[in-house]
């Protein structure tokens, strides 16, 4: 199972989960699906370390959860960025930006 | 704000981990469905779809386990599971977790009643506001080491003109008790007399009414007295209106201006009763130096700075009294001082006793070892479902953290009810002994020792449990060989463990030979059938001629009492009561100031005192009835003892030399020396005979001493069985005196030596134990050895070897190591006995006797605990043991 996760750096994967909560509350596999997709399929995020990240933003305080019935009709745990998650969203981005900057600035000197 | 939000839903998993399982299972289902769903919805058979998102999920368990160990919770229930796990390990062998158990509880028990000894005595702060500027002030001369007693012509003038300290004072020396009468049957209570400033330099005040004012210390000043809490209790009946009232100390009224609260009783080691402030006139002399002071320093400034300043002022005060030698000051903190006497007994039983646990912790190491080798299929089968060696590790440490906790919470027990028995029935007259108990430091320790034992023991065997591949032990469950490294391990903790308890038995060796020896000490008199006591005089016999009387009628009396063979009274009292001592010059001596000072234990005594003790005249003669000393111009005569015969007057006969008392004075009246007596031991048993001078009580310039005096009293009965007729000659003449402090010579002997004999007995106690677990542990290791190489001695005994040659093989295996064990401590024992060298009395701390015989006791033991299990392998049966193949 090729597992490309594995070349994201520490903690990125939070900040990717934060990205794609700040459009609309979702459940976990509509998280990863959307990871998939808008990475076009660059990042598979497999359960074994979404769900972990899931209990980590939310033990910090970053995402919320609540129950709620899905378009197929059942139950799934939605998760929705808190203010909190917000302000971390914009302070990584930009921590980011900066970053991958200054790296691109090294490689193409 | 964040950690409590953790806290909290942490808790809530902790709290209801049934919910946040199912919550997480009902996610989880919610993934894989919808997954599925999509591969679906995006053409896949729903079988083939499932089969897909499965592999891609890969384990849920470990799923789970992942989302799990985010939170804190996790490693607390991976604790709480290991604790479970280790509690039915426990149960599963009660035999070893009882002894290993029982062993550690021993040696955390009395470490722990040791080190609440050493924290409440040594460490703790005094109980006085910013007490670590109080220190202890004394004067000596120059080339002396111990701080003395200051007079009171150093005092004032010190008081007056220091600017170092905030505060001064200074209580007596020789402070111990007053003669209280007026509330009932008269009686002597415990008490000192001090300068005013006493309560204000400690920074204490009474809980009731007021301390000493400045002033109050002049001579016209009119006294008062402060009481203690148990006092105001048990003889004031807790009287609310207690203050202003009037109590009689020593036949004087004093007024009550407060009452101290309980526990208070700094200077003394016992409980005190009454403080009364003392008046200060204008002094004579510089000598007598009674008065032990203390200070407490001003903020800033350096015990330098107050050492120079006193020493300018004591030069000067030895210019106003030129015959008085010169005086330096000594300066140590005053918990330093107070403590000076047991701070070495005290550590030295700290690492007595930290000895012990450390055996009983490679005693536990050793079960331990034992089992693990038995647990290792255990492990095994874990370490191939998918433990790490870490987890294993941490598994068997928190077992043996809990055997070592639970261990410690009997020791604690052990250690509470010791302390009570120590505290009611130990050496009573030790420091700070208040102060003592299990407090937070003590247990704070006590929970550090827990875990730092279970670890220790825990370490070594967990590792070794732990290692090794998966596969042998779960292949060959039986008959496996322990590994060469565990019995390695094995063979090293005896050795050591041997040498441990070789130390402490060396240790425990020669403080009873010292202790034995201190015992043969002859005192220089017969101590049997002996009673002593105490009666002072009150302040109304203030003339010579009173006292005279008093004592003379008094003695008579009891003299004439059925049962009474001799009676007499002293300053002074053997083993280890000496009031005074003083300078003297022998006639043809010169005056030279720099000669060093000599100093006699001198001491006023009615004639029939030496028959009473029974001391034996060397030469000349005892004093007697008739001897004319009375008034101002008789002829002054002395006798002195065979040390000072010895010393000052070789190979001459002593008897009609003269001498002179006091600060050497060419102008000094001279006294005749009438008679020399045997050498008695009025500082300690211990001690080295001094020079000592008796002199006569009745003598004109000493009545006015001997008011306050010891009487002694040979009978041929029971010792005790003279006091009630005592009490009845002493009321007759006076109503209001008491009888005090009345004991035989037999337990003063005993009092005097009870640190001694209680350090002795715990440091032996200790050695027992700490022999008790190590022959434990050795017998433990062979009969452990012994069942491990069954086969072996099957195999052995097949090919013709006879019992004697089995028998032979496992002793010197196990005398192998105990031999190893006594040369490593021995070698120990040369490099730390030498702490002990202040303890010991005439003993070498490498005394060889006793190095031998405790050497000679180990191995013989060691032996016999090997031999059982040796004999056990002489019965192994070459069939059953080989059967095993």
């Amino acid at each position: 199972m090729p597992e490309k996760t594995a070349g994201l750096v520490q903690g990125t994967l939070d900040m990717l989960i934060l990205k794609t909560l700040a459009l609309e509350p979702m459940h976990g596999y509509g998280i990863s699906l959307r990871i998939e997709q808008i990475s076009k399929g660059v990042f598979q995020v497999n359960a074994g370390s979404l769900f972990p990240a899931f209990r980590r933003l939310e033990r910090n305080g970053l995402v919320a959860s609540e129950w709620q019935p899905t378009e197929n009709n059942r139950r799934a745990k939605y998760y929705r960025l808190t203010e909190l998650g917000r302000k971390k969203l914009k302070a990584e981005t930009r921590e980011w930006q900066t970053q991958t900057a200054a790296i691109a600035r090294i490689l193409e000197a | 704000m964040a950690i409590l939000r953790k806290l909290v839903s942490g808790l809530k998993v902790l709290f209801r981990s049934g919910t946040a399982e199912k919550e997480l299972d009902e996610e989880l289902t919610d993934y894989f469905e919808e997954a599925v769903a999509a591969k679906v919805r995006a053409g896949a058979a729903p079988e083939q779809a499932r089969r897909e998102v499965t592999m891609e999920m890969g384990n849920m368990d470990s799923v789970k386990h992942e989302v799990r160990s985010v939170g804190w919770e996790f490693s607390i229930e991976t604790l709480l599971r290991d604790v479970h796990y280790g509690l039915r390990m426990i149960r599963k062998s009660p035999a070893f977790a009882s002894l290993s158990i029982l062993a550690i509880a021993i040696g955390i028990g009395a470490n722990t009643a040791i080190f609440s000894l050493v924290y409440g005595i040594l460490l703790s702060p005094l109980p006085y506001p910013d007490s670590k500027r109080l220190v202890a002030v004394g004067l000596h001369e120059r080339g002396e080491d111990t701080p003395h007693a200051m007079g009171v012509a150093d005092f004032l003038a010190w008081r007056d003109q220091q600017q170092s300290f905030e505060h001064v004072a200074v209580f007596s020396a020789g402070y111990g008790s007053f003669d209280l009468s007026g509330l009932g049957t008269p009686e002597t209570i415990p008490g000192v007399s001090v300068s005013a400033d006493f309560f204000s330099t400690l920074g204490v005040s009474p809980m009731l009414g007021r301390g000493f004012l400045p002033g109050e210390d002049r001579p016209q000043s009119p006294p008062v007295a402060v009481i203690s809490e148990e006092f105001w209790r048990n003889h004031l009946g807790s009287d609310p209106n207690v203050l202003n009232r009037s109590i009689t100390l020593d036949g004087r009224p004093y007024t009550i201006v407060g009452v101290m609260p309980a526990q208070f009783r700094f200077p003394a080691s016992k409980p005190l009763d009454v403080w009364t402030v003392r008046a200060f006139a204008p002094p004579v002399a510089r000598p007598p130096y009674g008065l032990r002071a203390f200070g407490h320093l001003k903020p800033g400034v350096t015990v330098q700075a107050a050492k120079a300043e006193l020493d300018a002022c004591a030069a000067r005060i030895t210019q106003q009294y030129p015959n008085s030698p010169e005086l330096v000051s000594t300066m140590v903190p005053l918990k330093q001082w107070m403590v000076q006497n047991v701070s070495t007994a005290l550590l030295v039983l700290l690492g007595a006793i930290s000895l012990v646990l450390l055996i009983a912790i490679v005693n536990v190491a050793n079960l331990l070892l034992a089992r693990a080798s038995v647990r290792r299929g255990e492990i095994a089968l874990r370490v191939a479902l998918g433990a790490s060696r870490w987890r294993i590790v941490r598994q068997l440490l928190t077992e043996s953290v809990l055997l070592s906790s639970l261990g410690g919470i009997l020791g604690l027990l052990l250690a509470y009810f010791s302390l009570r028995a120590f505290l009611a029935f130990g050496p009573g007259n030790m420091p700070r002994l208040e102060d003592v108990g299990i407090n937070g430091a003590v247990l704070i320790f006590t929970c550090a020792i827990c875990v730092g034992s279970g670890i220790v023991f825990g370490l070594a065997p967990a590792l070794e449990a732990s290692r090794g591949s998966v596969h042998d032990p779960l292949k060959a469950e039986k008959g496996n060989l322990s590994s060469q490294a565990a019995r390695r391990t094995h063979n090293a903790l005896i050795v050591s463990e041997v040498a441990l308890a070789l130390l402490l038995m060396i240790g425990s060796g020669l403080l009873i030979r010292s202790f034995l020896r201190l015992r043969d000490v002859d005192p220089g008199f017969r101590t049997d059938h002996l009673l002593t006591a105490v009666i002072a005089l009150p302040r109304s016999y203030d003339k010579p001629p009173e006292i005279r009387a008093f004592w003379k009628e008094f003695l008579a009396k009891v003299e004439a009492m059925p049962g009474v063979s001799a009676a007499g009274i002293s300053m002074s009292l053997p083993p280890n009561h000496l009031a005074i001592t003083n300078p003297f010059t022998v006639e043809g001596q010169g005056y030279d100031r720099n000669r060093k000072l000599q100093l006699a234990e001198e001491m006023a005594v009615s004639p029939d005192y030496f028959r009473a003790l029974g001391i034996p005249l060397v030469r000349g003669r005892w004093f007697t009835e008739s001897d004319k000393v009375e008034q101002d111009n008789d002829p002054m005569i002395v006798v002195i003892n065979e040390t000072m015969a010895k010393q000052y007057f070789k190979g001459q006969d002593p008897v009609g030399k003269r001498l002179q008392t006091g600060d050497p004075d060419p102008k000094a009246r001279w006294e005749t020396i009438i008679g020399v007596v045997g050498d008695v031991k009025y500082q300690g048993l211990d001690a080295a005979p001094e020079p000592t001078l008796y002199v006569p009580y009745n003598e004109n310039g000493w009545t006015l001493w001997s008011r306050g005096m010891y009487l002694v009293v040979r009978t041929p009965m029971e010792p005790q069985s003279v006091v009630p007729g005592l009490r009845a000659q002493l009321a007759s003449m006076n109503k209001d005196m008491p009888l005090a402090r009345v004991q035989t010579m037999d337990q003063l002997i005993e009092d005097s030596v009870v640190q001694e004999k209680f350090r002795t007995w715990l440091v032996s106690g200790f050695a027992t134990i700490a022999l008790l677990l190590a022959v434990i542990g050795i017998y433990a290791v062979i009969s452990y050895g012994v069942a491990q190489q069954t086969r072996e001695i099957g195999v052995r005994m097949a090919l013709g070897a006879s019992a004697a040659d089995v028998l032979k093989m496992v002793l010197s295996h196990g005398l192998r190591l105990a031999a190893a064990g006594v040369a490593l401590g021995l070698i120990g024992a040369l490099a730390v006995t030498r702490i002990l060298r202040s303890m010991l009395f005439s003993t070498s701390s490498t005394d060889f006797m006793s190095f031998v015989l405790t050497s000679v006791v180990l191995l013989a033991v060691a032996l016999l605990a090997c031999y059982i299990p040796a004999l056990r392998a002489t019965k192994v049966d070459p069939i059953v043991a080989l059967r095993y193949e």
